[in-house]
């Protein structure tokens, strides 16, 4: 009995030394690395973490074959997952190499271990689950030296940022846009072809037009019907709106004493000053005080105001200037 | 009722006789008081219209000397009022005093109870006393304690104000200076006149004294006169148009003056225009209103009406500026 036992013994050791190297075998097929770009850094600097796949041919082609990457948390045991790529394949004619690279940071101070990374490889028809494990990586996350026995050191100040003429792209095309159109109006408005000048031909003179409106006056028998206030405001009227285009003097903003004082440089003669400080005398009493003058006086009024339009009328040499009061006068 | 033709003209010739008293006045004025004409003929405009003079001018115009010789012309009661910084209202008014006699308190009258006032240099007093003063010349009438007295008429007060000196002073607020009819400015006289004013003060016993050429009720009458002188509505157009071109110069084609004026003349200054237009016609002898009365006036009746604005002064534009401009922009009737 105790014979039998060791020699089943023998046997299963046999078997197991000739099964071993199979089992080796099996587990070196797919290699699986977890690479650090540094195993120290400050305290908030960031690691490149590179996991590794390394695939043989046969495995990449064999289609029951896969291998499951370790899905990292955002947070591993001190560690912080800043950013993750995707995976990526690189194949040569041996080998084919699967990439996948972490970003890792760490603001705990202290030599941290980052953990094994396991990694799911699925085989055969049945689909025969295995893994494969990196080892760990030791990471020294320093603080920084602060020297206390130092002063204080004031804040930086705002730093200037360097510029580039393509930051200012949009503002230089809106102004050379409106120089253009500024310039292309400029343009237009001095090429565009000027329009004749309106010549306003004098049509009638200052004194034809008294001469008219003292004969409407007239013709409208005023004082006549009664309206004597009304016949004396137009009277006073035509003279005033006669002298000031004539003479160019303001004499419908002036009184009667101004006005005969006013006159007095372009109407020479005394004579003509009686008869219009008479005029405007009884004129400012039928406006002014009710008075109804006598008929007679109406008369005489009228012709006073013709006589004095006849004394000052322009010579014909005077003609141009009496033109250009009539262009007022109508302006 | 409305004026006929003959009305006028009856009362044209009525009042060609009343108002020759104006010539006298005048003229026993001329006795002592060399020049200045102008001067008086604006306290008799303000005397006729129930108005009240603010005389701007430096010391040494006869300012006193006029509004004395006035009142005594007129045989009427005259009262100087020196305002001084310390001065109260009761100083002008008068005040309850206590008599110990009767056990009672009395009414003790101030130096306002005149016919004719001199307020002289108004603004060197406080507001308060301004104030007093400017109520009994619009109300014409005073309260003491309980008892209610009205002044005597006529009653006109002559405020006057020194132009140099500005230290000191407490000036007049723009409500206040709309009160008196007229601001006459007053400058100094001709080298004729004061040549004539030495010889005049180096012998004054030559220089007559002044007659009471009227009496205060002959100027109440006139004053009644004055109220019915003829204002045709072409005359009451031209003096609105004035008014409101100091207050829309724009509609008067006086763009310009817009940013120059503050504010234009109240309805106050139209009211006062129509009076001073009449009491100078009266005073011209004549019982209507013509454009030259309006404008004689309207420099001295305006120019305290017109607010300046902080442009104007700095441009040194003037009221009176102001008022030539508009004058010569709106039409006379």
């Amino acid at each position: 009995m105790h014979k039998q036992q060791v020699i089943r013994r023998i046997f299963l050791s046999c078997l197991l030394g000739l099964l071993y190297p199979f089992s080796l075998l099996a587990q070196q097929a797919v290699d699986v690395t977890a690479k650090a770009d540094t195993n120290s850094i400050r305290i908030g600097e960031q690691i490149k973490l590179q996991l590794t796949a390394t695939l043989t041919p046969a495995q990449f082609k064999d289609p029951n074959f896969r291998i499951i990457f370790p899905v990292l948390p955002d947070s591993l045991d001190h560690f912080e997952v800043v950013t993750r790529t995707s995976l990526d394949t690189v194949s040569n004619q041996d080998v084919h190499t699967l990439h996948q690279t972490f970003t890792l940071t760490s603001f705990d101070s202290g030599h941290w271990q980052i953990p094994p990374m396991r990694f799911e490889v699925i085989t055969g028809a049945n689909a025969t689950a295995d893994s494969a494990v990196t080892l760990p990586i030791g990471i020294d996350v320093n603080t920084v030296a602060v020297d206390t026995t130092k002063a204080f050191k004031p804040i930086k100040t705002v730093q200037a940022v360097p510029w580039s003429i393509w930051d200012y792209w949009l503002y230089i095309a809106i102004g050379a846009g409106i120089v253009l159109i500024i310039g292309g109006l400029i343009w237009y408005f001095r090429s565009r072809p000027e329009k004749a000048p309106v010549v306003n031909t004098p049509t009638i003179s200052p004194y034809e037009l008294a001469t008219q409106q003292l004969k409407t006056l007239k013709e409208e028998k005023l004082w006549q019907q009664g309206d004597v206030k009304q016949y004396y405001t137009r009277l006073t009227d035509i003279l005033r709106t006669y002298f000031e285009h004539q003479f160019n003097i303001a004499a419908l903003e002036q009184t009667s004493e101004e006005l005969l004082q006013n006159i007095k440089p372009v109407t020479k003669l005394n004579q003509q000053r009686d008869k219009l400080r008479s005029l405007l005398a009884i004129a400012d009493l039928a406006k002014f005080a009710k008075l109804q003058p006598t008929a007679d006086e109406h008369e005489d009024c009228m012709v006073k105001a013709e006589e004095i339009l006849e004394w000052t009328r322009p010579k014909s040499g005077a003609a141009e200037e009496d033109g250009t009061a009539a262009e007022k006068q109508q302006a | 009722m409305e004026n006929t033709s003959s009305d006028i003209r009856q009362l044209n010739e009525k009042i060609h006789q009343a108002s020759a008293f104006v010539d006298l006045l005048t003229m026993e004025l001329g006795k002592v008081i060399v020049g200045q004409r102008y001067m008086v003929e604006r306290l008799l405009i303000g005397l006729l219209a129930q108005g009240h003079v603010l005389l701007e001018g430096v010391p040494g115009l006869a300012k006193t000397l006029s509004i004395k010789s006035l009142s005594s012309a007129i045989n009427a009661k005259f009262s100087r009022i020196q305002f001084t910084p310390d001065l109260l209202p009761a100083d002008v008014v008068g005040t309850m005093i206590y008599n110990q006699q009767k056990n009672e308190f009395v009414v003790r009258r101030g130096p306002i109870f005149a016919n004719f006032i001199l307020a002289d240099e108004i603004n060197r007093a406080p507001a308060k006393v301004q104030s007093a003063l400017l109520e009994a010349m619009q109300e014409r009438q005073i309260t003491i304690g309980d008892n209610t007295f009205k002044l005597d008429e006529p009653f006109l007060v002559l405020a006057t104000q020194n132009p140099i000196e500005q230290e000191g002073t407490y000036t007049l607020p723009e409500a206040q200076v709309d009160r008196f009819m007229l601001k006459v400015v007053i400058g100094y006289p001709t080298k004729e006149e004061e040549k004539l004013i030495i010889r005049q003060n180096l012998n004054p016993e030559a220089s007559s004294p002044i007659r009471a050429i009227i009496q205060p009720s002959d100027i109440i009458e006139a004053r009644k006169l004055v109220r019915e002188v003829y204002m045709d509505e072409k005359i009451e157009k031209y003096i609105l148009d004035i008014v409101f071109a100091t207050r829309n110069p724009e509609d008067y084609k006086l763009n310009k003056l817009k940013p120059l004026i503050a504010y234009g003349g109240s309805p106050r200054a139209s009211i006062n225009l129509a009076w001073a237009a009449k009491a100078y016609a009266f005073m011209k002898r004549r019982g209507y209103v013509i454009p030259e009365d309006v404008r004689n006036i309207c420099f001295d009746v305006m120019r305290h009406r017109v607010g300046l604005t902080y442009e104007a002064e700095a441009e040194n534009v003037t009221s009176e500026n102001i008022l030539s401009e508009i004058l010569n922009a709106v039409e006379v009737p």
